[in-house]
């Protein structure tokens, strides 16, 4: 039985322009100020985007691991970013993608809020989702641009899954179609972890819910599900055929590479607080309610499950749940994606706790949520000032790489010691070849792959494992053309003195020393296997890029109106009185 | 208590279970970052009071670990720090706690004998320190005794220096080393013998520095199959001392794991020389060497900074020799401490068992580096 209108329901949604312009006045400012630049992954972003810009369809980066295939990881926000960068440059053009998938963001949590609770609601959602420490988090302090940018696209095909299996709304399946396979394109993890998180509540939705006091027929439903979900399948598997075979071919079997996000949050508060507290900032207060209603509404019962579940992973090794579901899986996946993904599912009830709240206590409410959102906001924000990617920001790779590209330098690969996140800044800027990277599932070398060691510029943080791998590759430096060592953590430098490099130059102040190997010819090409054909290199450039094209092109085909036969409203009468609040 | 509430109960009574599961018996991946530790430590055997230790060192957590202490009146937490991760820049300083083992020695109601045994990773490979900690009984918990490595005190002193040194003059600082235009020094292999190992082919030698000037070397070795197609190819790194002054000589040592001596038909060895600077200075003397037979096979001494600077590791190689005199095993260790001028320093390089029998005599040489004024 469904409450008919009350109060609190009756209040009109904040219009989505003013959740926008909210979006605007909070990240463009800092998308501006080129804030993500400072975080993890957002020059790796950068990275892979110079590659497209070059070499649309040339996966082939020979810039990494002596040459390593783009076509591991789904290319959608990095050859926008090539795109725009035409227009911009390239750090403004990441901005550029990221600021869209900001905004994308807001209407995807509004349409996704809006299968679960009233327009208000969403509405307070989608003003929420501007606020988000998690998105924050991953947009200045992780830079993950591909997840940031799939989970909008996917919010934004929800609804259409829902209209779809509901309804039999051919316009919706062909819209959902095209909108998942842009997030695939986009981020392919956010797709397979999505369908079980939000898709299949959405899924339980449809069959659940009711329209005219009627459920759809099983018969229907099934069929509408696997109909979608065969052709989504298809759709995926043409649009990142080049991913798929080269995940089949080289399936990432690496020695695990250790990622605190894996930590228990209560045994190592300092993760704890920057994978838990910062994610989720003042959600985290709302977490009762989150529980209370989401189980006492029977409606919101499959959303509550989604957010559980990703919450329970979320939490990494703080619970066993996540390597007992993932198996081996949780050695390779990093966890603050669920974190994200679980404040996405919190968003409807947050949107009903604030509905709820401003009802009842007006000026007082709006003041106090304002506040927790500012500053969940503010801390998420500042959290990659207070707690960096790179604790020393000072490095400027411009004139190290102008050294590495003069009087054929060139010719030989590098690999730098101590230079944090940077190599990637610094791969965009030379024409040189490193042996290290950063995208640890698309190296193949196996010095690299069988020691459990991150990016040999860190390799000291990685204990015995990344030594290890150091000490292998610069073993085998003959082989690879690896003739250089750019040195600015002189810890690293008995190794080198004792292994037979001897410094030759110094850069930046004397902050940096260039080391040499003597008699080590120059690099060439490797012929490895991994080397994606013509054809997979002409799809990679084509579909992905595509399935975006097409999922606005058929966005901008005009919906049907449907006439609401009622508004749903997600509390049961003699649960609760109106006005109250769950307790 | 109706279905909703039943079920808000269940999930978040479910979620606490989960929570206390994963902190009371963390995943292995979480509870190496949380040093191995769960939520209560307990101290109520030695074991576990030395373990928590362990614990509390791999996170280098030295106000707990210091805390930890049944001596801590004894000396500083800085002191206790400084134990552990030198005193001086070594490979101590930057080096992480890969594992420990703790076994115990002796054990009576109040107090216990406790071998912990830390395994340290550092650029130049793990090295291992072994304390024998005493723990002590205090009421229903125990604390171990640290037995601190005291900071050696060098006595003021005028230390003559008097050493060779040769400098080279190069065209230019940003020129590319090696490429001089000069000739390179005469250097030979005076010995080369192929060993086959249960992990590989080993390659032993020893190379001379035959030039009146010092050079830099490397020895490069090919293996060969029976229809001269090359097989693999590797290089000496660290198993040899790079820098040879005038008629010096270094044993060198290069590894082909997973190779097998039965499918090599030749073996070509390239050995590189080229011109460089160097000093006769730091000067380390070897005292008081001697080989250790089996069992734990071993050779022992002591390192002496003669010079006046510090070196802040060392490098020791030493080639072992049969009755002929031929070589029949190179083996080589790190110094984990700073050699500080005239302060002895032991080495112990430990031989594989099954050759001990073979050894007869030794050769030491040992390199020598120092942090700072590299280029």
């Amino acid at each position: 039985m469904l409450k008919p209108e009350s109060s609190v329901e009756s209040q009109r949604p904040i219009p989505m322009s003013f959740i926008l312009l909210a979006a605007v006045v909070v990240h463009l400012p800092l998308l501006l100020m080129k804030l993500p630049l400072k975080s993890y992954d957002a020059n790796f972003h950068i990275f892979f985007a110079s590659h497209y810009l070059h070499h649309w369809f040339d996966p082939w980066n020979t810039k990494w691991y002596a040459g390593f295939s783009q076509a591991t990881y789904p290319p959608l926000p990095q050859q926008w970013v090539a795109v725009l960068s035409n227009v911009f440059g390239l750090d403004m053009a990441y901005m550029a993608v990221q600021f869209a998938a900001i905004l994308l963001l807001v209407v995807g949590v509004y349409r996704f809020s809006r299968l679960w609770v009233s327009p208000r609601s969403a509405s307070i959602a989608a003003l929420a989702s501007v606020f988000l420490g998690s998105e924050s988090f991953l947009v200045y302090s992780a830079g993950q641009l591909g997840t940031t940018f799939a989970a909008p696209i996917y919010l934004n095909g929800l609804p259409f899954l829902f209209d779809w299996v509901r309804h039999g709304k051919g316009r919706s399946f062909l819209k959902a179609t095209a909108l998942f396979a842009a997030a695939a394109a986009a981020h392919h993890a956010t797709l397979l972890f999505g369908s079980f998180f939000f898709a299949l509540p959405v899924l339980a939705l449809a069959l659940l819910d009711r329209e005219n006091g009627e459920r759809i027929s099983t018969a229907s439903f099934v069929a509408r599900t696997v109909a979608i979900t065969v052709v989504v399948g298809a759709a995926i598997a043409v649009v990142l055929l080049p991913f798929w075979i080269a995940l089949i071919h080289y399936p990432v079997t690496q020695t695990p590479i250790p990622h605190p996000s894996r930590a228990n949050y209560i045994l190592s508060p300092q993760w704890g607080l920057n994978y838990f507290v910062v994610p989720y900032g003042a959600l985290i207060l709302a977490l009762p309610f989150i529980f209370m209603r989401g189980s006492m509404v029977a409606r919101l019962r499959p959303l509550l499950f989604g957010f559980w579940l990703a919450f329970l992973i979320g939490l990494g090794g703080t619970t066993p749940v996540g390597r007992v579901l993932l198996g081996r899986a949780f050695e390779v996946l990093t966890f603050e994606r669920f974190s994200y993904w679980a404040t996405l599912l919190a968003l409807p009830f947050v949107g009903l706790l604030g509905s709820e709240l401003v009802a009842r206590y007006r000026t007082k409410a709006v003041v106090g949520l304002t506040a927790l959102a500012a500053a969940t906001c503010g801390l998420a924000v500042s959290w990659s000032t207070y707690h960096p990617a790179d604790a020393d920001q000072g490095l400027t790779v411009e004139p190290i790489a102008a050294w590495l590209n003069r009087d054929g330098h060139d010719q030989y690969r590098y690999v730098t010691l101590g230079f944090g996140n940077q190599i990637a800044r610094l791969a965009v800027k030379t024409d040189a070849s490193s042996v290290d990277g950063e995208w640890y599932s698309g190296r193949m070398l196996p010095e690299l792959t069988r020691n459990g060691g991150g990016a040999l510029t860190s390799s000291k943080y990685f204990g015995e494992g990344g030594l290890d791998a150091l000490r292998a590759i610069l073993m085998h430096a003959n082989y690879y053309g690896l003739k250089w060592v750019l040195v600015r953590d002189p810890s690293y430098n008995p190794l080198l003195a004792f292994a037979g490099w001897r410094p030759v130059d110094y850069l930046e102040d004397k902050t940096i020393t260039v080391w040499s190997k003597d008699g080590v010819p120059p690099a060439t090409p490797l012929n490895a296997p991994q080397i994606p054909p013509q054809w997979q290199g002409v799809m990679w450039g084509i579909f992905p890029f595509g399935s975006s094209i097409l999922a606005i092109l058929v966005i901008l085909i005009p919906e049907k109106r449907r006439q609401e036969a009622r508004e749903e409203y997600p509390i049961e009468a003699g649960d609760l009185a109106p006005g109250r609040l769950a307790s | 208590m109706n279905k909703g509430r039943l079920l808000a109960a269940a999930l978040v009574i479910a979620t606490v279970v989960f929570i206390v599961i994963g902190t009371v018996k963390p995943i292995p991946s979480a509870a190496a970052y949380a040093g191995g530790q769960n939520l209560l430590p307990s101290s109520s055997t030695p074991e576990e009071a030395v373990r928590n230790l362990g614990d509390e060192i791999s996170v280098r957590d030295w106000g707990k670990a210091y805390a930890s202490l049944a001596n801590k009146t004894q000396f500083s937490e800085d002191e206790f720090e400084h134990d552990l991760t030198g005193y001086y820049p070594s490979l101590r300083t930057d080096a992480t706690l890969n594992s420990f083992e703790v076994r115990p020695l002796h054990a009576t109601e109040n107090d216990a004998e406790m071998r912990l045994t830390l395994h340290w990773a550092t650029v130049l490979g793990i090295y291992d320190s072994t304390r024998d900690l005493h723990v002590i009984r205090a009421g229903d918990r125990w604390e171990p005794e640290w037995p601190l490595y005291k900071r050696p005190a060098v006595p003021p002193q005028v230390i003559p220096v008097n050493y060779l040194r040769w400098d080279v003059i190069y065209p230019g600082p940003g020129d590319d080393w090696g490429v001089q235009g000069v000739e390179a020094p005469h250097v030979r292999i005076v010995d080369m013998r192929p060993v086959q190992r249960a992990e590989g082919v080993v390659i032993l030698g020893e190379l001379l520095n035959d030039d009146v000037v010092p050079a830099y070397v490397s020895v490069t070795a090919t293996l060969q199959s029976k229809t001269g197609k090359a097989l693999a190819t590797e290089d000496s790194f660290d198993k040899i001392s790079h820098v040879l002054l005038p008629k010096q000589v270094t044993p060198f040592l290069i590894d082909f794991p997973d190779a097998t001596l039965s499918s090599v038909g030749s073996i070509r060895m390239t050995p590189f020389s080229t011109l460089v600077p160097a000093s006769a200075d730091p000067v380390i003397e070897i005292d008081n060497a001697h080989l250790n037979p089996a069992p734990n096979a071993s050779l022992s001494g002591q390192l002496i900074n003669e010079s006046g600077q510090i070196v802040n590791v060392a490098h020791v190689l030493g080639t072992f020799y049969d009755k002929s005199g031929q070589v029949v095993w190179i083996a080589d260790e790190y110094t984990d401490r700073a050699l500080l001028p005239q302060t002895p320093e032991a080495f112990l390089i430990h031989i594989p068992e099954d050759l001990a029998r073979r050894v007869s005599s030794q050769r030491t040489v040992v390199a020598s580096f120092e942090y700072g004024g590299v280029l």
